[in-house]
């Protein structure tokens, strides 16, 4: 699912403006006008950025927000919040949330907020992707691969390796060699780099 | 009780002993009776025998001198004259009355008896023998002439009757007389009444005519005497009387005990709840004297009771600078006077520290209805009242708070109200500016933009009318009124608040003056926020200066009203920004007083104003126009 801004407001107004203005930007955007019609529609997949009105007729922002993070949605969630509400909307990103901005807005500003929270949602994507392939790569190891790796990664030399492992020093090298096929990774410098990245 | 036991008992063993005295004594002088009777008879019997071997009486006299023997001596059954060889001379027999039958009867006793008297020459009795019905004994009296046996005279008796004869009937109503033998056998007795196991007896040797006769005499079991009885039974009956006694007073000393334990119990009990009181409790004598104080008034006052106790006014605990008051309050309480809602004083600890107190008085009645002093009791009222001007305070405090998130939420509303379309127009806007730029924007979408842009406008515009329009409907309704009327309503509205500030409202009233056109609540609203204005401006002005004065008055045609008070007055740049709206000189101020006081004014077609006091302080003024009769 591509990214896009998906904005909650009960004022038809609002959203019409916000659709036009982040069109101006070339930003997709879709809106409905309640919390409860955006819940009845919400998928885990949904990729970039949630704005929300902190008071609605009906369910107000700050319940949605709670009930997404109940669902562990990942959406960055901007709050659009008037005179009244600042204290809400600052408890809610104590609590989590992407951002708030105060109305009347400072669009492009808004705009600016908007795409740099749809970047955040694609980077923390592409993150829980790498994360999803290291550990099937990890999981393709043999138990001893495993001892052996750990060893290289305390800077072991093959030699202490093979006798710490009580095997041949050619063994230790073929599973040297099968680890960072199996890990795509060309030296222990990158399988270090690779492995931190997840430790 | 040991001791009139023992009293009883000795005093029965007396009578017993008494008794076997008298039996003792009776007997033996039944014995020697008896005993005297016999010697009698055996000389009568010798004279008789002696007189007729002699010769000396006539057959026909002996026989009258046998007669008259046997008459003389009772038991005598038979006397009979024998010769030397035992053959009978005379006999008694026909002659006299006689017990015994047969003539000439003699048993081997009597040959025994006579055989003794023989030899010895002197009358012998003989052991006793029985006939068919009686038992009898005989006595032999030999007569010797020149010392030559010559006969004898044998007198028999029979023992029931001797017996019978000879003892007097006191005696057998007293005893029952007996004859044994030595083997113990009865053979004669006075009476054959049967005595008791245990009656007393006593036995004595009945001799003559001895061979072991006893004479045993018991006595009946006589009723005690009317005397020791009753004796008896008076000390047992005062016996009982003090068993009784005894346990009655057993009885009134538990009682008593019992009465005691209640009394000091309940004595124990009041002084309890006098100690745990929080409230004072002091009584005074008619002379205002102190004669009692509890433990709470000396922990109200801080002075011991011993301290207090028989001190006279002015006490110690009086406030210094309230002793007027307090003064005047002690005299209406001793004049009868004290108010029955209990009177407030201020007083002073020991240590100096001042406290509110409130007192209430009431007569000391003693038990006998006397009036003897008063009574006080004395409430430390300090805290109350320190947590009444709190909680008034907290009150204001809550209704401006209210006041303001009042305001604050109808503030927010419309701002939010108004956000909407702003936002949306601003959005609008940039997202058009933001396209231009780019130059992709089509007339027909940036007309459309346009379109969208102006009825977000109009929304906002809709919104104020809305504000407007609810100004509008809250108009003040004006009627004809009294001035001096709305003024007094306000005074009496503000009135409370004024003397808890010690701030004194004073009236300068024109007399008469034509009616206005007003709202008459807002009219009032105005007076009360100046007064209050003016009350809160002399917080910290000298007491005597806590003046507040309202006047009305005519002047060009108008009605001037006047608010004067002689607090701190009004800084020159203050002065200049007074009636603007949200400026305040009150650190809790919204500044909308005095704005809504010069807006209400004028809708009265009025001018307020506010000018230095010549006396110190601030007058607010404000004119009303006259309306035309």
């Amino acid at each position: 699912m591509n990214s896009k801004v998906y904005i909650v407001d009960d004022d038809e107004a609002i959203r019409d403006a916000l659709i036009w203005l982040l069109k101006s930007r070339r930003v997709t955007a879709q809106a409905w006008p309640s919390a409860e019609a955006f819940l009845a529609d919400w998928r885990p997949e949904m990729r970039g950025c949630l704005l929300l009105d902190v008071r609605m007729a009906g369910m107000s922002g700050l319940e949605l927000y709670d009930l997404l993070c109940q669902r562990e949605s990942r959406l960055p969630v901007i709050f659009l919040s008037g005179h009244g509400d600042i204290p809400l909307a600052v408890a809610a990103v104590k609590k989590g949330a992407y951002d708030f901005v105060e109305k009347p807005f400072n669009d492009n500003e808004l705009v600016d907020r908007v795409i740099s929270a749809i970047e955040v949602d694609a980077a923390h994507q592409e993150m829980l992707a790498g994360q999803a392939m290291l550990a099937s790569s990890l999981s393709q190891l043999t138990p001893r691969e495993h001892e052996v790796m750990e060893r290289i990664m305390a800077g072991k030399f093959n030699k202490v390796i093979a006798d710490e492992l009580n095997i041949a020093m050619r063994t230790v090298e073929v599973h040297r060699a099968r680890i960072f096929e199996k890990m795509g990774v060309k030296s222990a410098v990158e399988l270090a780099q690779l492995l931190s990245g997840k430790r | 009780m040991i001791a009139l036991a023992s009293l009883l008992w000795l005093l029965h063993k007396q009578e017993v002993d008494e008794q076997r005295n008298t039996l003792i004594i009776d007997t033996l002088w039944v014995e020697q009776n008896l005993h005297f009777q016999l010697t009698r008879s055996k000389e009568q019997l010798q004279q008789v025998m002696h007189e007729y071997f002699n010769g000396d009486i006539p057959g026909e006299l002996l026989d009258s001198r046998i007669r008259d023997l046997m008459a003389n001596n009772p038991g005598l059954q038979q006397v009979l004259l024998l010769d030397d060889g035992g053959s009978v001379l005379r006999s008694s027999i026909g002659l006299a009355e006689q017990t015994i039958a047969g003539e000439g009867l003699r048993p081997e006793a009597t040959f025994e008896a006579l055989r003794l008297a023989r030899a010895s020459g002197n009358p012998v009795f003989s052991p006793p023998y029985a006939d068919a019905t009686h038992h009898l004994f005989d006595i032999v009296v030999p007569e010797f002439k020149n010392d030559i046996f010559i006969g004898s005279a044998v007198g028999t008796f029979a023992i029931r009757e001797l017996l019978g004869k000879q003892v007097p009937w006191w005696f057998a109503q007293k005893y029952r007389l007996s004859v044994t033998n030595a083997e113990g056998v009865l053979l004669g007795a006075k009476s054959n009444v049967e005595t008791g196991e245990e009656s007393l007896s006593y036995m004595i040797p009945f001799d003559p005519p001895g061979h072991g006769l006893v004479l045993v005499a018991t006595s009946y079991k006589v009723e005690s005497g009317l005397i020791p009885n009753l004796l008896a039974v008076v000390i047992v009956g005062l016996g009982g009387g003090i068993l009784i006694s005894l346990w009655a007073l057993r009885q009134h000393v538990q009682r008593r005990l019992a009465a005691e334990l209640a009394l000091s119990k309940e004595h124990a009990f009041r002084k309890a709840m006098e100690d745990s009181l929080f409230t004072g409790l002091r009584a005074r004598d008619l002379e205002g004297r102190i004669i009692y104080v509890n433990p709470a008034f000396c922990r109200i006052t801080g002075f011991s009771a011993e301290e207090l106790i028989g001190l006279g006014p002015p006490m110690p605990y009086w406030a210094p600078e309230e002793l007027e008051s307090t003064l005047t309050a002690h005299r209406k309480v001793l004049a009868g006077q004290a108010p029955s809602e209990g009177v407030e004083v201020r007083l002073q600890r020991k240590n100096g520290e001042r406290f509110d107190a409130l007192i209430y008085e009431a007569p000391l009645i003693d038990a006998e209805g006397r009036h003897t002093g008063w009574m006080g009791s004395v409430l430390d009222v300090t805290e109350r009242k320190r947590a009444e001007e709190l909680a008034r305070q907290q009150q204001e405090k809550l209704q401006l708070t209210a006041r303001l998130v009042t305001m604050g939420e109808m503030a927010s509303t419309l701002a939010h109200e108004l956000n909407q379309p702003l936002s949306a127009i601003s959005s609008y806007t940039t997202g058009c500016i933001n396209r231009l730029e780019a130059g992709d924007l089509p007339r027909n979408e940036l007309r459309e933009a346009l379109g969208k842009l102006a009825a977000q406008a109009q929304r906002a515009g809709r919104v104020i009318r809305r504000v407007y329009d609810f100004v509008r409907r809250s108009e003040p309704k004006r009627a004809h009124c009294a001035i001096n009327e709305i003024v007094d309503d306000a005074v009496g509205l503000i009135e409370a608040d004024a003397r808890k500030h010690g701030v004194r409202i004073a009236l300068r009233l024109a007399e008469r003056p034509p009616l206005v056109m007003a709202d008459r609540v807002m009219l009032e609203q105005v007076l009360l926020n100046l007064m209050r204005n003016g009350i809160e401006a002399m917080q910290a002005a000298e007491p005597e200066h806590r003046q507040l004065t309202v006047g009305t008055e005519l002047a060009d045609g108008c009605l001037l009203v006047s608010v004067a008070d002689r607090g701190s007055g009004v800084a020159q740049e203050a002065a200049a920004h007074l009636f603007e709206p949200f400026f305040s000189t009150k650190p809790e101020g919204m500044g909308m007083g005095l704005n809504i006081c010069r807006s209400i004014i004028e809708f009265h077609q009025g001018r307020l104003w506010a000018d230095a006091n010549s006396e110190g302080g601030t007058v607010f003024r404000f004119t009303l126009p006259i309306e035309p009769a």
